[in-house]
This record gives structure tokens, C-alpha cells and sequence, in this order.
């Protein structure tokens, strides 16, 4: 079969090739199969079997796991051939070969932001599909992601100590990820960060900043009643409030 | 350019002519029948397919699903003219008719008259697709792409011809020869400039960089031919009757006209360059107050074969002062401020570039929008105007929106497919929360380049202003290119013969994931910490390991390093050639381990970095006849304690241009003689060098200044020295001073040495020695050197520049005998790649002026050649 490969690869006649291309196709020798409809697909364009071979090279490229190439090659079949039976299965694949194609949470989520807007343009035009369940369920896990990089990037900035940062990205976070899981322990580093900012702060700063903490405090327990940060937020409050005590004894005296 | 598909309804041959459409009411229809005519080799159903229109479906005629298919199969470029003809509709329903012209497609290209690597290039640049219908225009704009490439070379004469013929493989396939006559380059043999007073015509013809005049050195021909026609009677009396007022000028002139030394500029005529060139000049007019100033006319004439001339003519107007400079418009900070920032004076010459150049950004100091930028005024505006002008003098307002304080608000990363988001976090000076700064941007970028995980040329800081809330949100957006090293290298190692080195290095480590094979490329990466692995090895007689570990940020709070080491190396001596383990007379086993602590500071400044080391090498020997140390059985140690306090500004890692590197470096071991009783002169060397006792400082600079453009001048000092606590110990044979040749270590693999580079002498011949003593190697150095640096490629796949050097430095042997214009000197030139993959690799020649201690005959060092591996410290 190698020499058949070889033999195919050297020769110029497109239907031998064809033949040789489908048998490696149906051996799952994704490389060698991909290599002879390269080199026949321009020559192809236009004829009946050039549908069936970009389908299956792309699925050539997934197999190979090169999936930023199969993407754009389902793409490409979904856009070329919108009323073959496939096209659903190809666009399906294209958004699913981005979500393959997603890193680990701590690098680039280029990919994972592509698969879920992609998976969401399937959705709407396939809502009734046999792959809109699993769709579905991507699309959540991939959110779910997307708010674990944040989490440990706004983490970051208090483990740096650079506590307005942390303040700042926190917040963001709690509009960017309203449902999110880590709302609740962001809220309370929160209240912390804001705490250990106004005690570090400079004595003209101080009033300012504790009457936030209080803010954000009340804010605290209205939202998680029941949380088990309670009691160390508790403390945070009392100490915050003798803090503003002192200062407004300093004014009068 | 694309022929239009033709959408024609109604019109044609076979049309009932009833059929009306109506083009302001579109209907309906449903698709009774397509037919396709006109195709010979294409497939009716595979194309039907392609336009997305099928039988029983629903379309509006007129209307976009027709124009849309037209546009659909045109797309693909297999078919020379689409047409799509509505014969019949009736009962809602539609009949079409496809009507296609199948035009021969193009299936090969080549080139005839050019080099292969030229056909390669411009394959690429034509942007001809195999496969595709060819049109007229496709081969006009091929022809058009050809000759534009040469004439961007310079052969203004180029002539392309195509021909077009029909390949037999496949059925209307067509394949196109260019044939391609360069002709010869075109060159330009004078510039003339006409109207120029002011300035003279070779500053004119200066500040056109790339359109310069060629080669010419007529100078004897022309005092030859002037000399006889001096000789004629009439022409003699002429010479001697007539006094030339302005001989000065007349003799330059006279020069110039005769000789053009432009040995490595090029002569070339290219018309974009040229144009950019016009507007050079204007500019430098512009830049001595001439504001008015333009050409008026230039023409580019043939002069000769291969050659044409260029005439410019220049109207120069009037020079222009600057009168009052106002601002208007700034609240924040005062007109005071501003002028001092601006540092324009009543009276000065005019020149608008000046106040561009501090208004928007000056290199050599504050500017106007830094002033505001580096204090969150993002939506800062500054407008000059001229707001009066009477006679030479120019009034200048500077319109000033100040525009709101923005703070920080998201700060996002994009790019980082390998490095992990809280390794670029952590170096980010961009911090939510803060002003936006300008400054801090440059800054941030300047140290992320300097990670060594991203190329230096692309990192791009983004602000994303949001202007209703006032806040900026930067997004940074970074290239990864890899940055673990390999070095593969092989010597001659003195006695040991062939000793071949493998190195190891991984730039982007992590030790957290070495259980996650996700991240394996080809070792867990993403975490920025460093790993490094040595080994060198000649076989049984000599072997070396080394790893080394280093976690830039010790528990992620804050940027303290960790960097932990350990070494081993053994020789062995072994009868003569029987290298059988057996057999082996005595050895020298080493090991060593280190550990060390670095901090940034920000006192006094935060380029500021300090760090701590503890270290420890035991030196184990047995029958060891080469030790130099007075015994050959028994264990040496020496323990020390190092402190390193630097300061480092340099700008990029790579081809630095400007910044500099201070630093100093102070080792000690425990001043044992100080509390251990020992009679250190009556004591035999195994047990005076069983802890081994010194200090040793060095003191290192290096700063680099940008001469021209690219062109960096980089000029460093070295000093180090080594001494005892107590006179009675002395300073022992370790960890001395060898100088000389590339600074490699190969070679010496004995004691722990510092040695110290000298190019122009051999490796380690200044190696003074004591032989009162009889120990070897300085206690004192002193080295300077003054290269000048151009790069020949910054491309950050490989960098490469060349350089010149003047070097001299001394080695002493005693601090008493140390005097710092004592030197040797050298000179020489060299180059330096830098490839990720395998470091900096470079080569030097070198040419010593004075003799070395190992040449009795005591004549000059003379020309050596040094090869380099990885960046030399000293």
C-alpha cells in the first residue's frame, strides 16, 4: 500500500489518485490520504465527488488532530455546500474542533471564546439538532473556563498585595461572571483587600477608605447572609468602625 | 481584477418574449427546472450544488438568490462568464437556465531568463492560483507584478513576454511561460539641483538617503585636459588676468563635479524611494526655518545607456522665526511647565518638526503628551497653529484638550499559547486600579521582551479607551517564540584531548506540571522557571555534570529568586594509554552545590537587583600529581558567601542600544585563620588548604550609547581582585584570574578559576606566576574594552551584527605590582549571531599589540581568532 501511496503521489492521473486517496481515506491513514486530495483538490473543483473530498478531508485534518485547520475546512464546506446534508455535521465539527482546539485556563483563550460564539451560531440555526444537547453542555463547561482564568488572574493580584487592583478586577468579575461559583470567596477577599488598604493608607486617606469597607461589608452580608466567611467579615466591620471612631475623636480633639 | 458576472433577465435568444419582470414588485417563485448549458468538462450537478439553488425552491425574481449564486460560482473561479436566464414563469413557477462559458484554466507557470531563487520569490509575489479560470486580466496583472519587482530592483528596462500554451495533461488547461528580459540596471549618474542658495547642493543631495549618484572619479582625466588647455596661449593669459573671488567654493565645486566616493551607497533609481526622498529635503528646509520652501519642478532624463540624471529644482523662500509661543487650554499644569518643556525661545529658527518631535515624543527627554500621559490624561490633544505671521516672524498657539484622568480598568493578555498568565501578570506594570501612564506601558514592554519567551519586535500594548466612564482598558498582546536553548560543542581540551560538551537549557519550565503531559513541548512548560543541564565528558578519564534550577518568583508574591545548582566532575589518571578502570593511578573527584536568593530593589532606584549565594566545592584528591598545590592526596573546600549588588537599564537583551549594566561582586569564605590557632607558616599545604580562605571583589560596567540609527556603541570596564585576610595564609592557588583569548572555560577544568576574555591573545596566556610561591594565576585584573556594534539582521529568529573592538587589560600577580595603564592592548573586528535555539554564537579576530608572558622572543601577540559560545560577563 506504500508504494500504491507513492505510485499515486507521482502520478497525473487525478482519477487513479482519487481511487487511491478513498482507499487510504477508508484505512485511516488520515496523512497520506489528506496529501493526494491536496494535490487533486484544486484540479477537482467543480466535479461531483469534490463535495464528498472536502468533507473528508477535513475530517482528515480533526483526525490528525489539526484542528484549527479542520475549523476552517468544515467552515469552508458549510459555507460552499449550504444545502448538502452534511452541512449541519460540518458546522458542527468546525465549532467542535475549536473547543478541542482550547488550552488550559492560564494560556490564550482565543480558541475558547471562537467555540463558544461558534457552538451559539449552531445553535441558533440548528436549535433542534442531534448535537444541540451536547452543544449546550460545551458551551457551559467553556464558560466555566473562561471564569477560572479570570478568578486566578484577579487572584493574582492579591496574592501580589496590590490590593486596589485586586479590588478592581474582583468587581469586574462579579459583572463579567454573575453566576460564577468564586463570587462568593471574591466578595469576601474583597472586603479584606479593601480593609488592609485603608489601614496601610496614609492618615488623610483613612476616613475615606474605611467608610468603603463599611460599604462594601453591608453589601457583603446582604448578599451571603449565610456565608462562611461571616464571622472573619464580622471582625473586619468592628475593626473598620473603632478605626473611623478614632479618627473622628482625632477631628474633634 | 474581476471580469463581471452578468445577471441578464429577460434578453437572449431563446426568450419568450412575454415574460415581464417587474424589477419594483419582485415576486416569488418556486423553482421548476435548472437547466445548464455551455459546460464541457465541469459536472451539471456538482456546479448546480455550488450556486445553492435547487429545484422546488422558493426565490424571489429579481431579487438576491439569483445574484447571489452568480456570485457563488464565480467565487470559485472555474467558469469565464456565468449568465443565469429566466425562460418561463408560470403558475409561480420558474424555469432557469444556467448559461456558462468554460474558459481554459490555468494548470503550471514558469519563468524563463531568471534565477531560480528570483522565480521562487516572485511565484510567491504574483499570486497566480493553479486551477483557476484564466482571464486577460489575470495574465495583465501577473505581467504588471513581474515588472514592478524589477523595477523596484532598479532595471527600469525590464520587458516581460507571455506566452500562453495549452497543456495536453489536462482538458483546457493552459500553462503560461513569462519570459523575463531584465536588461541592465539603471543608475543615476548626476543629480542636479538648481535654486538651492541657503543650503548648499551636497546637503541637498545628503539628505536624499537612497536616491544618490553614482561612482565617479574623474579627477585625473579632468586636471589632465585642463592642464593642456592651460597650456594654450589665449587661456593662459586668461588664468593670469582674471582673479577668481570665490575661490573656496569654486574649488568645491570643481571637486565635486570630478569625484562622487559613494563606494556603499546604492545608485539605483527608484521611484518610491525617490519620492520619499523629494519630501526629505523639503523637510530639512522645513527644519532650518525655510517653511515655504518646495521643489518646483524635477524631471529624470536618460543621460548615457544605463544611466539617467535627475534635475531638481527648489524654491527656497523666506527663513522663519519664532516669535511668542502661547498655550491655551491647560489647566493642569502652567504655561511655565509647558515651555520648559518645549524649549522653544523667541528668536530661534522656525521649525515646526522640532515641536512635533517635543510635543509627541522626544527620546532625549520629556515631552508635551508624556507630561500628560504618564499621569492617566489619555484623551490629551495638542494642537500647534500658527496663529500670525508678519514679515520672518511666526506667532504659535498651542491648543491644549486636557480631557479626563482615565484609570485602568481591565487589563487583559492575548498571545500566550505556552507562558501562563500570572508569569506575565506579575512583570505587568499596567495595574488596574492605576492612572494610565504612558511610561509604564513602554516600561512593561521593554521588561516583558527582556522574559525572553515573546519576540521583543511584537509586543503590542493596546489602550481601549472607554470614554463615558474614564476608564482604559490595555490589552497586551504577545508572540510566543521558543526559548529553550541546545548546545552541542566539542575541543581539544588540553590533556584530555577530545572533550565534547551537550547543553541543556529550558527557559519556560515547569516544575508544577511535570506530571501534566498536556504541557510537555517538549518538557512541562508555561511556569517561567529555568532549568539547565551540563555535561561534559571525554570518556573515563574526564567527566562534568552540572543542573542548575531557578524559580524567578519564590512563593509568586514577589519577585525574589531561588536558584539552587549542583556540579560533579572526576578526572582520572590512568597509565599511559590504558584507560581501564582498574588500572586507574589517582584522581580528582569535585563536587559542588549552591544556593542563592535575588531580589529587585527600589531603593535607590528599581533597575536595582541584589542578591545572596552560598556555595561549596570540595576538591577530593588522591595521587592527583597535577594539583600545583604542594600535595596530591587529600581534601580541599573552599566555602564561600557571595554578594552581588547590580543595577541594570539595558533596553533589550538582545542587540541592546541604550542603558547600562553596574555591578558588583564581593566573595568570602570564613576567616578560619582568624579563630582556628593554626601556625600558617609552619604548616604543610594539604593542611593549610583543607579550608580554603580568601575575599575576592569585582566591579563590572558596561553601557551602551546609539551613535546613529542602529549603530551602538558599547564600552565596558572590568576590574576584580583577590586577597587574603591575614599575611600569614596568603592568597591561595583558588579561584584566580587566567586572561586571555575567548573567556570559554575549555581547557581548564582544574581549580575553580575566573577567567577573564582578552581577544588578540591566545586563551589563558596572561596567566602571571609566582615563582617564589610557585602558584599561577592574578590576583588583580583591569580590562577595558570599546566596541562599535551594527546589525545586520534583527530579525528575532536570528539577530545577527557585526562589530569592531579596542580591548586591553592586565593580569597581575601581586596587588603590589598592579598598575591600571599597565595593559595589553588589541584591536580586531567579529561577529555575533543570535539564534533561539542555540545562543549566541560569535567569532572574533583580534590583533595584540603587546607580547605575552609566554612569548620569550617578546615580539607583539599578532592576529588570533577566538570562536564564542553564550554572552561573555566579562
Amino acid at each position: 500500500c506504500a508504494t500504491e501511496y507513492r505510485k499515486a503521489q507521482k502520478s497525473t492521473d487525478n482519477e487513479y489518485k482519487y481511487q487511491v486517496a478513498m482507499d487510504l481515506y477508508q484505512r485511516e491513514k488520515w496523512y497520506k490520504a489528506n496529501n493526494l486530495f491536496e494535490q487533486i483538490m484544486p484540479a477537482m473543483r467543480g466535479t461531483e465527488e469534490a463535495e464528498d473530498m472536502q468533507f473528508k478531508y477535513a475530517y482528515g485534518c480533526y483526525n490528525q488532530k489539526q484542528y484549527t485547520m479542520s475549523s476552517h475546512y468544515f467552515k469552508t464546506f458549510y459555507q460552499t455546500y449550504s444545502r448538502s446534508e452534511k452541512a449541519e455535521e460540518a458546522m458542527y465539527m468546525s465549532a467542535y474542533s475549536l473547543v478541542k482546539d482550547s488550552p488550559r485556563e492560564e494560556l490564550d483563550q482565543s480558541s475558547t471564546t471562537e467555540a463558544i460564539s461558534a457552538l451559539q451560531s449552531f445553535l441558533n440555526k440548528y436549535p433542534n439538532s442531534e448535537y444541540a444537547p451536547e452543544g449546550n453542555r460545551i458551551i457551559g463547561e467553556l464558560q466555566e473556563k473562561l471564569a477560572t482564568k479570570a478568578y486566578l488572574i484577579a487572584k493574582q493580584y492579591y496574592l501580589l498585595r496590590k490590593w486596589k487592583a485586586a479590588m478592581v478586577t474582583f468587581e469586574n468579575f462579579r459583572k463579567d461572571f454573575p453566576d460564577s461559583k468564586y463570587n462568593e470567596e471574591l466578595a469576601f477577599l474583597r472586603l479584606e483587600s479593601s480593609h488592609t488598604l485603608a489601614t496601610q493608607s496614609t492618615y488623610q486617606k483613612k476616613e475615606d477608605r474605611f467608610s468603603e469597607t463599611i460599604e462594601i461589608y453591608q453589601k457583603f452580608i446582604e448578599k451571603y447572609p449565610e456565608s462562611t466567611y461571616l464571622k472573619s467579615a464580622e471582625k473586619l466591620y468592628g475593626d473598620s468602625l473603632n478605626q473611623l471612631e478614632k479618627i473622628a475623636k482625632n477631628k474633634n480633639s | 481584477q474581476e471580469a463581471t458576472a452578468q445577471f441578464r433577465m429577460g434578453v437572449g435568444r431563446k426568450i419568450d418574449n412575454t415574460i415581464k419582470l417587474d424589477y419594483g414588485n419582485p415576486k416569488e417563485y418556486e423553482i421548476a427546472e435548472i437547466d445548464v448549458q455551455g459546460i464541457e468538462t465541469l459536472n451539471k450537478s456538482a456546479l448546480l450544488s455550488l450556486t445553492g439553488l435547487k429545484v422546488g425552491d422558493k426565490v424571489r425574481i429579481p431579487g438576491d438568490d439569483i445574484s447571489n449564486a452568480i456570485r457563488k460560482l464565480w467565487k470559485h473561479g472555474i467558469i469565464g462568464d456565468v449568465s443565469i436566464l429566466v425562460n418561463k414563469l408560470e403558475d409561480g413557477q420558474a424555469f432557469l437556465t444556467l448559461e456558462l462559458k468554460e474558459r481554459p484554466r490555468l494548470t503550471r507557470f514558469e519563468f524563463q531568463g531568471i534565477s531560480k531563487s528570483q522565480s521562487k520569490e516572485l511565484g510567491e509575489k504574483i499570486k497566480l492560483i493553479r486551477g483557476r479560470v484564466l482571464t486577460d486580466a489575470i495574465v495583465k496583472n501577473a505581467e504588471l507584478s513581474i515588472r514592478d519587482f524589477y523595477v523596484d530592483k532598479g532595471h527600469l528596462n525590464v520587458d516581460v513576454k507571455t506566452k500562453q500554451i495549452e497543456d495536453t495533461l489536462v482538458t483546457s488547461g493552459v500553462r503560461l511561460i513569462f519570459d523575463v528580459t531584465k536588461n541592465n540596471k539603471v543608475r543615476i549618474d548626476k543629480i542636479n539641483v538648481f535654486g538651492a542658495e541657503a543650503i548648499d547642493d551636497q546637503t541637498v543631495k545628503r539628505k536624499m538617503k537612497k536616491t544618490n549618484e553614482n561612482l565617479r572619479f574623474k579627477l585625473p582625466n579632468r586636471l589632465a585636459s585642463d592642464l593642456i588647455s592651460l597650456g594654450k596661449p589665449e587661456n593662459m593669459k586668461y588664468f593670469l588676468t582674471h582673479q577668481e573671488g570665490d575661490g573656496g567654493s569654486s574649488v568645491k565645486d570643481y571637486l565635486n563635479e570630478n569625484v562622487k566616493l559613494n563606494f556603499f551607497k546604492s545608485t539605483k533609481f527608484i521611484r518610491t524611494e525617490y519620492e520619499e526622498d523629494l519630501d526629505k529635503v523639503i523637510t530639512y528646509y522645513n527644519s532650518r526655518g525655510y517653511r515655504d520652501a518646495q521643489i518646483m519642478e524635477d524631471s529624470v532624463y536618460a543621460s548615457g545607456k544605463d544611466r539617467i540624471n535627475v534635475d531638481l529644482h527648489i524654491e527656497e523662500g523666506q527663513k522663519y522665526y519664532f516669535r511668542d509661543v502661547e498655550w491655551v487650554g491647560n489647566f493642569v499644569y502652567t504655561d511655565e511647565i509647558m515651555n520648559k518643556i518645549l524649549g522653544v525661545k523667541k528668536g530661534d529658527v522656525y521649525d515646526m518638526e522640532l515641536i512635533n518631535k517635543k510635543l509627541n515624543f522626544n527620546p532625549n527627554g520629556p515631552d508635551v503628551y508624556g507630561q500628560y500621559m504618564d499621569n492617566g490624561y489619555l484623551a490629551f490633544r495638542c494642537e500647534p497653529v500658527e496663529v500670525k505671521v508678519e514679515g520672518d516672524s511666526i506667532d504659535v498657539e498651542m491648543r491644549i484638550v486636557e480631557g479626563a484622568q482615565f484609570t485602568i480598568n481591565k487589563v487583559r493578555l492575548t498571545g500566550n499559547d505556552r507562558t501562563n498568565d500570572h508569569v506575565v501578570y506579575r512583570e505587568l506594570r499596567t495595574v488596574p486600579g492605576d492612572k494610565f501612564s504612558r511610561d509604564m506601558i513602554i516600561r512593561t514592554q521593554r521588561e516583558l521582551s527582556q522574559l525572553g519567551y515573546f519576540d521583543a519586535e511584537t509586543i503590542n500594548p493596546v489602550p481601549l479607551p472607554n470614554m463615558a466612564a474614564e476608564t482604559v482598558d490595555i490589552e497586551w498582546g504577545v508572540q510566543e517564540r521558543p526559548s529553550d536553548q541546545i548546545s552541542l560543542s566539542g575541543g581539544w581540551g588540553g590533556s584530555f584531548g577530545f572533550v565534547g560538551t551537550v547543553g541543556l537549557t529550558f527557559n519556560n519550565f515547569s516544575v508544577k506540571n511535570i506530571f501534566d503531559k498536556s504541557t510537555y513541548r517538549p518538557l512541562p512548560s508555561g511556569d517561567g522557571q529555568k532549568l539547565s543541564l551540563n555535561i561534559q565528558a571525554n570518556g573515563v578519564q574526564y567527566q562534568s555534570y552540572a543542573i542548575g534550577f531557578t524559580e524567578p518568583w519564590l512563593g509568586g508574591r514577589k519577585p525574589t529568586s531561588l536558584n539552587v545548582s549542583f556540579n560533579h566532575s572526576v578526572q582520572r589518571i590512568f597509565p599511559f594509554n590504558d584507560f581501564s578502570f582498574t588500572n586507574q593511578i589517582g584522581f580528582l573527584k569535585m563536587w559542588g552545590a549552591s544556593i542563592g536568593l535575588g531580589k529587585r530593589l527600589t531603593w535607590p532606584d528599581d533597575w536595582f537587583t541584589i542578591s545572596y549565594a552560598l556555595s561549596m566545592q570540595t576538591y577530593e584528591m588522591e595521587n592527583y600529581t597535577y594539583s600545583r598545590l604542594g600535595f596530591d592526596t587529600g581534601t580541599s573546600t573552599n566555602f564561600s558567601f557571595i554578594t552581588t549588588l547590580s543595577r541594570n537599564s539595558v533596553d533589550n537583551p538582545m542587540y541592546p542600544r541604550t542603558g547600562s549594566l553596574v555591578s558588583t561582586r564581593l566573595a568570602m569564605t570564613p576567616p578560619y585563620s582568624l579563630f582556628n590557632n593554626k601556625d600558617y607558616d609552619n604548616i604543610d599545604n594539604e593542611e593549610k588548604y583543607r579550608f580554603v580562605e580568601f575575599y575576592k571583589v569585582n566591579f563590572d560596567l558596561k553601557n551602551y550609547v546609539q551613535i546613529w540609527g542602529d549603530l551602538v556603541l558599547e564600552t565596558k570596564a572590568h576590574f576584580g581582585h583577590m586577597g587574603s585576610y591575614t599575611n600569614q595564609v596568603g592568597v591561595g592557588p583558588f579561584e584566580r584570574f587566567e586572561m586571555g583569548g575567548s573567556g570559554l572555560s575549555g581547557g581548564n577544568f582544574m581549580l575553580g578559576t575566573d577567567i577573564v576574555a582578552l581577544r588578540g591573545y591566545q586563551d589563558r596566556s596572561l596567566i602571571p606566576y609566582n615563582p617564589e610561591e610557585q602558584i599561577q594565576g592574578g590576583t588583580t585584573f583591569v580590562k577595558y574594552t570599546a566596541e562599535l556594534r551594527y546589525p545586520l539582521s534583527l530579525n528575532p529568529s536570528a539577530t545577527i551584527y557585526v562589530h569592531t573592538f579596542a580591548e586591553a587589560g592586565n593580569n597581575f600577580n601581586e596587588v603590589s605590582s598592579f598598575d591600571p595603564f599597565d595593559v595589553k592592548r588589541s584591536a580586531g573586528v567579529g561577529a555575533r549571531i543570535f539564534m533561539p535555539a542555540f545562543g549566541l554564537i560569535g567569532i572574533d579576530w583580534g590583533y595584540g599589540f603587546d607580547p605575552t608572558p609566554t612569548q620569550p622572543a617578546g615580539g607583539p601577540s599578532g592576529s588570533q581568532f577566538h570562536f564564542t559560545i553564550g554572552q561573555q560577563i566579562r
